[in-house]
C-alpha cells in the first residue's frame, strides 16, 4: 500500500492533574469543552481538516472512556481502509514492558508502528489544546526549509513567556535557542507543541535518547535541545489565531468564556473548519415558558425552565425553574434543581445541584472544599456529585467525592 | 428480531403535504427539529433488532437518499445484511415510473428472495412513534396470522374525513373490515401503516396481484386478504403522530413541545437516530427571548421566539419574532419580522421588517428557499 507522506501522533496519555476532580476518572483530552466536544476533538478536527489520514493516539492515563470514545474514528471520518485512527497504550514485549516514561519515550516505543506506515514526515501533537490550525501549511513550511523538525509557535505576552517552552529564532526562521520555562525570556515565542519531524531524523533521535539513562525521555527536554546542540535544521513556524492551553480549572473555564465573547475569541461557528465530535443522540433542546438565556450556548437534550446568563450548557442538562446559572460551564446529563444558583463554577458531569442550593457563594466561607486547583475565583464541583438542597459553598472551591477524606 | 427485515415504501409528492413534498420523498420530510420522517421507522426497527432494511422509492428520492446514505447513523452500513435503496421497477420500455404500489413492490422482489428472515415487516414511514416490533412480531406467530396489521385507537372520531385506513376487528384481534380514506369512518381504529407479513407470502401475493394487473397493496391485497386470509390486529397503545396533511405534519410537530409526548419519543432507552450534521450548539445573543419551543443546534438567536419547532442553524435576528411556527434549516429570518402561524420549509430568507401572519388551524407554507 502507498505510504501516507505523514502520519500524526496525539499525545494523550497524561493525567492532566491541575484539573483537579475533571480528571478523576479520565484523561485530559477526554475532557468536555465548549458545549458538545471533548478537547481531544479539536486535535483530530485539524488532522482531517489538513488531510491527515493516519493518526495515532497514544493514551496511558485512564484511557478507557478516551478509547470509548474514539472507536472506530468515524466521527471524525477516520475509520479508513488505509490508515485511520489507531489508539495505542503501552504494551509488553518479548523483551520488557513498560509504562510510557516520557512524550519522546512513546514515540519510541511505537517506532514500528510508524515504520509500518513508513512516512517521510511526522507530526507530533498534544491532545490537550484548543485551537484550529491546518498542519498541511507547515508540513510545506517544513519541507521548503528544508528543515530537519519545524516547531510551531506562538506570540504569548512577555509576562507569560516563562510558563512556556521558549523559542528564539533568527530572520530566516531557523531557532537558535530554545529554552524550557526560562526564568528570563530572551524571546516571546512559545512551542505550541506542535512538531512535524522528518521521521528518519526523529527516529535517530529516539534511539539514542533511550540509551541514555540520565534523559528524561520528553520532547522539550531531551529531543529538542539534543537536536539543537548537533546542529539539525530546526525551523519556527508561526501560528497566528486562537490557541490555548487548557491544562488548569482556569484556564479551561477562561477558553470557554472565549466562545461566548461578542465577538468571539475563539469562533466554533465556522462551516470551513468544522470541529467534529461523537455524536449524542439528542434531541432538539427544549426551552420552557418563563425561560430566560441570554449570551449563551445550549445544545441538544438540554431543557431550560430557568434562567442561563452567559454560561455553557452541554448535552442533556436539566435547568429546573427558577435556577440561576452565571458565568458557569456545566457537563452532560447535569441537573440543576429548582432554585439553584450557580456562578463562576465547572459542574462535571451527572452531577445533581439540589434544590436551592447556591455554588460559588461570594459570601459563604466554606474552607473544608478550599482547593489548590481552584482559583481565580472559579469553583469545580466534580462529575456525580449531589449537592444537598440548600447547601452553600463558597468561591474557589472544589468538591468531590473524596472531600475531606484525602488531600486535595 | 433478526428473522424479521423491514421494507419501507417510500412515496413520492403528497398532494395533502402541498410544497412540503414538491421537491422531496414525504419520507425526507423534515421533522421536529432535527429529524426526518423516515428516522423514526429506521430507528424503530433497527431497536427492536433488525439488521436487513430496503427502502422503496419512488421518484424524487435524492433527498432521502442524501439523509440515510450508507445508513451508518443506524448502525445499518454492514457487512452482512444492512441497509438497501431500492429504485422502482419500471413496467416495459422507456415506460414511466408508476405510482402504484404493487409496481413499487415488484420492484423489491429480488430483495425480498435474496433475504433469509422468515417475517417481514412493511412499513409507510410515514408514523412518528418510538416502538419496538418484539410483541407484535409474538403475536403475529402466534395468531397464526398471514398478515398482521398494526394500528392504534384515535379514541375519537375523525371530523375530517380520514386520510389512512380504518379498521373493523372482532374481540380476537381478528381484522374483519377494511375502510380507505373513509368520508365517515366505522371506528376509531386507525392503521399505522405497519404490516407484518410472512417474507414468501408477500412474495406469493405480489407476484399474484401484479400478474393480476392490480395497482394498490391495502386496496387490491389487503382487502382481499380479509376475506381470502387470516388478518390479525395489534394494537400499540403509545403516541402515535402520523403524517398525511399540512395539518397534521403541524400539529404532530407542536406536539413535541409536551414533555409526556417529548418524553416518550426522545427520552426512552431507545433512541431516534438522524444523520449528523455536526453543528455547533446554539448561541443565543443578549437580546434573545425564547420560550415553549424546541431548538436544534447551529442556530443563532438574537430576536423573539414563542411556541415554535426551530430546526438547526437558523437564524433569527434582533427584533424578530417568530410565534407558533416550524423553521427549517438554514433559514434566515432578518430583523424586525414578525412571523405567526407559517412553516418555513429550509434555506428561506426573510429581509427585514417582513410581516408574515398564518391561521392558526391552516399554516401558510413558505416553500424551500423562497426569498421574501
Amino acid at each position: 500500500m502507498k505510504s501516507p507522506e505523514c502520519l500524526a501522533m496525539i499525545l494523550a496519555g497524561g493525567q492532566g492533574s491541575r484539573l483537579g476532580a475533571l480528571t478523576k476518572t479520565v484523561a485530559k483530552p477526554a475532557v468536555p469543552f465548549g458545549g458538545k466536544y471533548r478537547i481531544i476533538d479539536f486535535t483530530l478536527s485539524n488532522c482531517i481538516h489538513s488531510g491527515i489520514y493516519t493518526v495515532g493516539v497514544l493514551t496511558q492515563y485512564q484511557p478507557l472512556e478516551l478509547n470509548t470514545y474514539i472507536g472506530s474514528g468515524h466521527p471524525w471520518d477516520l475509520n479508513r481502509n488505509s490508515g485511520g485512527v489507531y489508539v495505542l497504550p503501552p504494551y509488553q514485549s518479548a523483551e520488557k514492558g513498560e509504562w510510557y516514561k516520557g512524550t519522546a519515550n512513546a514515540i519510541y516505543q511505537n517506532i514500528e508502528f510508524v515504520d509500518k506506515f513508513n512516512p517521510k514526515y511526522v507530526v507530533i501533537l498534544s491532545g490537550d489544546h484548543i485551537y484550529k490550525m491546518d498542519y498541511s501549511k507547515m508540513i510545506k513550511f517544513h519541507k521548503q526549509k528544508n528543515a530537519d523538525a519545524t516547531i510551531a509557535v506562538i506570540e504569548v505576552p512577555w509576562e507569560e513567556a516563562s510558563r512556556f517552552g521558549i523559542m528564539t529564532a533568527n530572520e530566516d526562521g531557523k531557532i537558535v535557542e530554545f529554552a524550557e520555562k526560562p526564568a528570563q525570556p530572551k524571546s516571546n515565542l512559545a512551542s505550541m507543541g506542535v512538531y512535524v519531524f522528518t521521521w528518519e531524523v526523529l527516529k535517530k533521535y529516539l534511539q539514542n535518547d533511550e540509551k541514555n539513562p540520565e534523559s528524561s525521555n520528553d520532547f522539550g527536554k531531551n529531543i529538542i535541545p539534543t537536536m539543537l546542540e548537533k546542529g539539525e535544521n530546526m525551523c519556527a513556524y508561526a501560528f497566528e489565531g486562537y490557541w490555548k492551553d487548557v491544562g488548569t480549572v482556569q484556564s479551561l473555564w477562561e477558553a470557554n468564556m472565549d466562545i461566548l465573547a461578542q465577538p468571539p475569541a475563539f469562533e466554533l461557528n465556522d462551516n470551513n473548519w468544522k470541529i467534529y465530535s461523537r455524536n449524542p443522540v439528542k434531541p432538539p433542546h427544549f426551552v420552557a415558558g418563563g425561560a430566560v438565556i441570554k449570551n449563551s450556548c445550549v445544545t441538544e437534550g438540554c431543557s431550560v425552565y430557568g434562567t442561563v446568563n452567559h454560561s455553557i450548557l452541554f448535552e442533556g442538562v436539566t435547568v429546573e425553574e427558577g435556577a440561576v446559572i452565571e458565568d458557569s460551564i456545566i457537563f452532560p446529563g447535569t441537573t440543576v434543581k429548582k432554585g439553584a444558583t450557580i456562578k463562576k463554577t465547572v459542574v462535571g458531569e451527572e452531577a445533581i445541584i439540589g434544590e436551592g442550593a447556591v455554588i460559588g457563594d461570594e459570601n459563604t466561607q466554606s474552607p473544608q472544599y478550599e482547593s489548590k486547583y481552584c482559583t481565580g475565583g472559579i469553583s469545580l464541583i466534580g462529575g456525580g456529585i449531589e449537592i444537598p438542597a440548600g447547601e452553600k459553598i463558597g468561591i474557589n472551591s472544589m468538591v468531590t467525592a473524596d472531600n475531606g477524606k484525602e488531600e486535595n | 428480531m433478526r428473522d424479521m427485515m423491514g421494507i419501507i415504501m417510500a412515496d413520492n409528492k403528497d398532494l395533502r403535504l402541498n410544497e412540503l413534498t414538491d421537491f422531496r420523498s414525504v419520507q425526507a420530510l423534515p421533522f421536529g427539529g432535527r429529524y426526518r420522517l423516515i428516522d423514526f421507522i429506521l430507528s424503530n426497527m433497527v431497536n427492536s433488532g433488525m439488521v436487513n432494511v430496503g427502502i422503496a422509492t419512488n421518484i424524487n428520492y435524492s433527498s432521502l437518499m442524501d439523509h440515510v446514505g450508507s445508513g451508518a447513523p443506524w448502525d445499518l452500513n454492514r457487512k452482512i445484511y444492512g441497509l438497501f435503496m431500492l429504485p422502482p421497477h419500471v413496467r416495459g420500455i422507456g415506460g414511466n415510473v408508476s405510482q402504484d404500489s404493487i409496481d413499487q413492490l415488484y420492484g423489491v422482489l429480488t430483495f425480498l428472495r435474496r433475504s433469509r428472515q422468515e417475517y417481514v415487516l412493511l412499513a409507510s414511514g410515514r408514523t412518528i412513534c418510538n416502538m419496538t416490533f418484539d410483541e407484535a412480531l409474538e403475536k403475529h406467530i402466534e395468531n397464526d396470522a398471514d398478515i398482521t396489521v398494526i394500528y392504534h385507537d384515535k379514541k375519537e372520531k375523525d371530523e375530517q374525513l380520514s386520510h389512512g385506513n380504518v379498521y373493523e376487528i372482532d374481540e380476537n384481534g381478528k381484522v374483519t373490515g377494511i375502510e380507505v380514506q373513509p368520508r365517515y369512518p366505522k371506528t376509531t381504529l386507525e392503521g399505522m401503516g405497519m404490516f407484518i407479513i410472512g417474507r414468501l407470502k408477500l412474495i406469493e401475493l405480489i407476484e399474484d396481484a401484479y400478474s393480476r394487473g392490480s395497482h394498490d397493496f391495502v386496496r387490491d391485497i389487503l382487502i382481499s386478504a380479509v376475506q381470502n386470509l387470516k388478518v390479525s390486529g395489534y394494537e400499540y397503545k403509545g403516541f402515535v403522530g402520523i403524517i398525511d396533511s399540512v395539518a397534521s405534519y403541524y400539529e404532530n410537530n407542536m406536539k413535541l413541545l409536551e414533555k409526556e409526548v417529548r418524553d416518550e419519543i426522545f427520552g426512552a432507552e431507545n433512541r431516534i437516530y438522524t444523520k449528523v450534521k455536526d453543528q455547533v450548539p446554539t448561541q443565543y445573543k443578549e437580546s434573545s427571548s425564547v420560550s415553549d419551543s424546541l431548538i436544534a443546534d447551529g442556530c443563532v438567536i438574537e430576536g423573539k421566539v414563542e411556541n415554535s419547532i426551530i430546526f438547526r442553524g437558523v437564524y433569527i435576528a434582533k427584533g424578530a419574532t417568530v410565534k407558533n411556527c416550524i423553521v427549517m434549516q438554514n433559514t434566515v429570518i432578518e430583523e424586525d419580522c414578525e412571523i405567526e402561524n407559517i412553516i418555513i420549509d429550509k434555506e428561506c430568507t426573510l429581509r427585514e421588517s417582513k410581516r408574515l401572519i398564518g391561521q392558526p388551524n391552516y399554516p401558510v407554507i413558505l416553500p424551500k428557499r423562497t426569498l421574501l
